[in-house]
C-alpha cells in the first residue's frame, strides 16, 4: 500500500505539508514564548525581528499563539476525526454487512443527521456548557460531523461484502460483527485512513467555526480562538491595523484544509477503481 | 375518481415526493425533539442564568431570589413535568408562539425578531448557491473540456477557493477592501446615521454592504462546484458511451451535451451537502460583516443567554434546511428522467 502512495504526486506534497504544520505545532510551542503572557511594553507591534510575527492588542507574542494554536487545534481535529470515524464505521459498516434491518435503521440514521445543519447544532449545544475543554469540543464536533463518511463508507462495504474471501469467512462460521473488523475493514483500511484525515481538517475548520460564534474551546489558545480575538478584543476594528494577527491562522488553516484534500484526491484516484487512471 | 387514485399510486414522482415529504416530517419531529431534550436535561437551570446576567454576579440567595425564580420558572413552565413540558413545546411550535425575547429585547416576541431577520440570511444564502451553482458548473466543465494545462490550472484555484475558511476569507477581504483600499464599507447594513427607506440611494447603500459577504461566499462556492464538476466531464467524456459516439462521428457539441447531462445529476445531490453548509457559513459571516440576519441575531442571544431567541433561530433554520432540502431533492426528481417518466405507461 506504501509503495503505491508514494507514486501519487498530489499525496506526497498533501503529505508534506500536513506533516509540516503538524510538526510547527508539536515542537514550536517548546521554542517560543509563553503565548499568553502579556507584555505591556510591546503592544500591538508589527513583526520585526524579536517578534517574527508581531504581537496582539495585549502584548502576546503572536508566533507563539500561533504554534499553540495550531498545537491545540490539531488535537480537536484529532478527537473528532478519531471518533467521528468510529461513529462512522459503525454506523456505516455494521449495517451495510448485515443489510436487511440493520442497514435500513443505520442508513436512515445518517440520512437524518447528514440533513441537520452543523453550525447552529452546535452553536446551541456548546452554548449550553458553560466550560468547554478541547476534549468537549472535539467530541461534540464527532457527534455531529460523521454522517457522510458513514454514508462512503456504507457504498464500500455494499461492494466488499460481495467478495469471496468474505463468504468464506461467513461460511466458515464467523461472527458477523468479527468479519466486519477482521475481514472487510482491513481491505478498505485505506479509505478508512482517508475518512480520518478528511473528518480531522473538517473538525480544526469547525472548531475555528463555533470559536468565531463565541462558543469554541474556553482558556485555550487555538487557531479559531485566535481569529475571535483578533476580530474581538481590539478597540479599533480589526481591520484598521492589526493584520499579522489574523491573517497566519487563516493562512495555516487554508494550507492544511487544501493538503488535506490533494491527499484525499490523490489517494482516491489510486484506491477508487471508478478514477484510477492506468 | 378511483382510477385516479391508483394512477397517482403508480406514478412513481408522485410515490418519489410522498416519500420525501414524509422523510423530511421525521428528520423536522427529530431535531426539534433531540432540542427539547438536550436543552432540558442539561445541567444548570437557565433560569439561573438569566437572573445571574440580571444581577450580573452569582445566583445569589435570600427570599427575593428564591422569589424571583419560582415566578420566572413558572412563567416558563419549567416546573412542569418533563413530558408535559414536551408536548406543550409542540401546541406552541403549531400555534408559531415561540415566546417573548428574553432579555435582549423582552416584549417583543421571537418570532416577530426572526420575521425581521430572517429575509437578510436568506438575500445571501439563495443568491450565492444558485450563482455559484451556475457559474461553477460551467467553469468545471469548460476546464475538462480544455484538458491539460488550463484543465490543471483550474483544478489548483478551484481546490484552492474552495478550502478557504469563510470567516477568515471575510476577514481578509474587509482589510484588503475595506480597510487598505476603502473601496467597500465592512461593516453593517446601511452607513452609519442612514435610515431605512425606499430611496435609490438606501438601497445602493445596502447593496454596497452587502456585496463583501456575498463575494466571499460566492468565490468559495464556485470552487466548489467547479472542483466536482471538472472531474465529472472528466471521467464522462472518458467513457464508453461517448467514445463510441464520437467514433459513430457525433458532433462535439452533442457529446459536451451528453456528459454534461450526466454529469450534472451528481452536482444536483451536491447541493443538498452545500445548502447545508452554506447557511452554517453565512451565519458566521453575518456576524463578521455586521449582517443582521439569524446567524447575527444568535450570537447576539449567545452573548446574552437570550435561550428562546437561540431556540427560535434555530428552529427557523432547521425549516428553511428541510423546505431547501425539500425542494432540491423534487428538482432532482425532474431532472433525473428514471425518476420522472418512470411508472408511466
Amino acid at each position: 500500500m506504501s509503495e503505491t502512495l508514494l507514486r501519487s504526486k498530489k499525496f506526497i506534497v498533501g503529505l508534506a505539508i500536513v506533516i509540516a504544520i503538524a510538526m510547527i505545532g508539536i515542537i514550536g510551542p517548546y521554542l517560543t514564548r509563553d503565548p499568553l503572557k502579556e507584555n505591556w511594553n510591546a503592544v500591538a507591534q508589527p513583526p520585526d525581528s524579536d517578534y517574527l510575527l508581531g504581537t496582539t492588542v495585549l502584548g502576546e507574542d503572536v508566533l507563539a499563539q500561533l504554534c499553540t494554536g495550531i498545537r491545540n487545534s490539531l488535537e480537536v481535529g484529532v478527537l473528532a476525526g478519531g471518533l467521528g470515524t468510529l461513529i462512522a464505521v459503525l454506523f456505516g459498516a455494521l449495517g451495510a454487512y448485515k443489510g436487511g434491518w440493520a442497514d435500513e435503521i443505520s442508513s436512515f440514521v445518517t440520512n437524518v443527521m447528514i440533513v441537520f445543519p452543523m453550525i447552529p447544532l452546535l452553536l446551541i449545544v456548546s452554548e449550553l456548557t458553560q466550560q468547554r475543554s478541547l476534549m468537549l469540543v472535539g467530541l461534540l464536533i464527532a457527534l455531529f460531523y460523521w454522517p457522510w463518511a458513514a454514508r462512503s463508507i456504507r457504498s464500500q462495504v455494499l461492494s466488499l461484502r460481495e467478495r469471496e474471501f468474505v463468504d468464506l469467512a461467513r461460511l466458515s462460521g464467523m461472527r458477523d460483527a468479527t468479519t466486519v473488523v477482521t475481514e472487510v475493514l482491513p481491505n478498505m483500511l485505506a479509505y478508512i485512513i482517508m475518512v480520518f484525515i478528511l473528518l480531522a481538517g473538517g473538525g480544526m475548520l469547525a472548531e475555528a467555526g463555533i470559536s468565531m460564534l463565541g462558543v469554541g474551546p474556553s482558556n485555550s489558545v487555538t487557531l479559531g480562538q485566535m481569529l475571535f480575538h483578533a476580530m474581538n478584543e481590539t478597540i479599533t476594528p480589526y481591520w484598521w491595523g492589526v493584520w499579522w494577527w489574523f491573517i497566519p491562522p487563516g493562512i495555516v488553516l487554508t494550507f492544511f484544509l487544501s493538503a488535506v484534500f490533494v491527499m484525499h484526491a490523490g489517494m482516491n484516484e489510486l484506491f477508487n477503481p471508478r478514477l484510477r487512471r492506468e | 375518481m378511483r382510477r385516479r387514485t391508483r394512477d397517482l399510486l403508480h406514478n412513481r414522482f408522485a410515490a418519489f415526493v410522498a416519500k420525501k415529504v414524509v422523510f423530511y416530517l421525521i428528520v423536522a419531529f427529530v431535531a426539534m425533539t433531540f432540542v427539547f431534550f438536550i436543552t432540558h436535561l442539561m445541567p444548570g437551570n437557565p433560569v439561573d442564568r438569566m437572573i445571574a446576567s440580571l444581577t450580573s454576579g452569582g445566583p445569589g440567595g435570600g427570599q427575593t431570589y428564591l422569589k424571583l425564580k419560582a415566578q420566572l420558572m413558572d412563567y416558563f413552565g419549567l416546573n412542569k413535568p418533563l413530558f408535559e413540558q414536551y408536548l406543550i413545546f409542540w401546541r406552541e411550535l403549531f400555534t408559531l408562539n415561540l415566546g417573548p425575547s428574553y432579555p435582549i429585547n423582552y416584549p417583543q416576541s421571537v418570532l416577530s425578531i426572526i420575521i425581521l431577520r430572517l429575509p437578510y440570511t436568506l438575500a445571501i444564502v439563495i443568491p450565492v448557491l444558485l450563482l455559484s451553482f451556475f457559474l461553477g458548473n460551467w467553469i468545471g466543465a469548460k476546464a475538462a473540456y480544455a484538458g491539460g494545462k488550463r484543465s490543471e490550472l483550474v483544478y489548483f484555484f478551484s481546490v484552492f477557493s474552495n478550502r478557504l475558511p469563510s470567516f477568515w476569507f471575510g476577514m481578509v477581504l474587509v482589510f484588503v477592501f475595506a480597510g487598505v483600499l476603502k473601496i467597500f464599507p465592512g461593516y453593517g447594513l446601511a452607513s452609519l446615521g442612514t435610515m431605512s427607506s425606499w430611496k435609490l440611494s438606501y438601497f445602493l447603500d445596502v447593496l454596497e454592504h452587502y456585496s463583501l459577504p456575498f463575494i466571499t461566499l460566492f468565490i468559495i462556492y464556485v470552487g466548489g462546484w467547479a472542483t466536482g464538476m471538472r472531474s465529472m466531464v472528466t471521467h464522462e467524456m472518458d467513457s464508453g458511451y461517448v467514445r463510441y459516439s464520437e467514433q459513430l462521428g457525433f458532433r462535439k457539441n452533442k457529446l459536451m451535451s451528453y456528459a454534461e447531462r450526466n454529469a450534472i445529476l451528481p452536482q444536483v445531490t451536491g447541493l443538498n451537502l452545500q445548502l447545508n453548509a452554506l447557511i452554517g457559513e453565512t451565519a458566521i459571516l453575518e456576524i463578521i460583516f455586521g449582517w443582521p440576519g439569524i446567524g447575527k441575531m444568535m450570537f447576539d442571544a449567545v452573548g446574552a443567554d437570550d435561550y428562546m431567541l437561540i431556540f427560535g433561530g434555530f428552529m427557523v433554520i432547521m425549516v428553511v434546511v428541510i423546505l431547501g432540502n425539500f425542494l432540491i431533492d423534487i428538482l432532482y426528481g425532474f431532472i433525473d428522467p428514471r425518476i420522472r417518466t418512470g411508472g408511466r405507461q
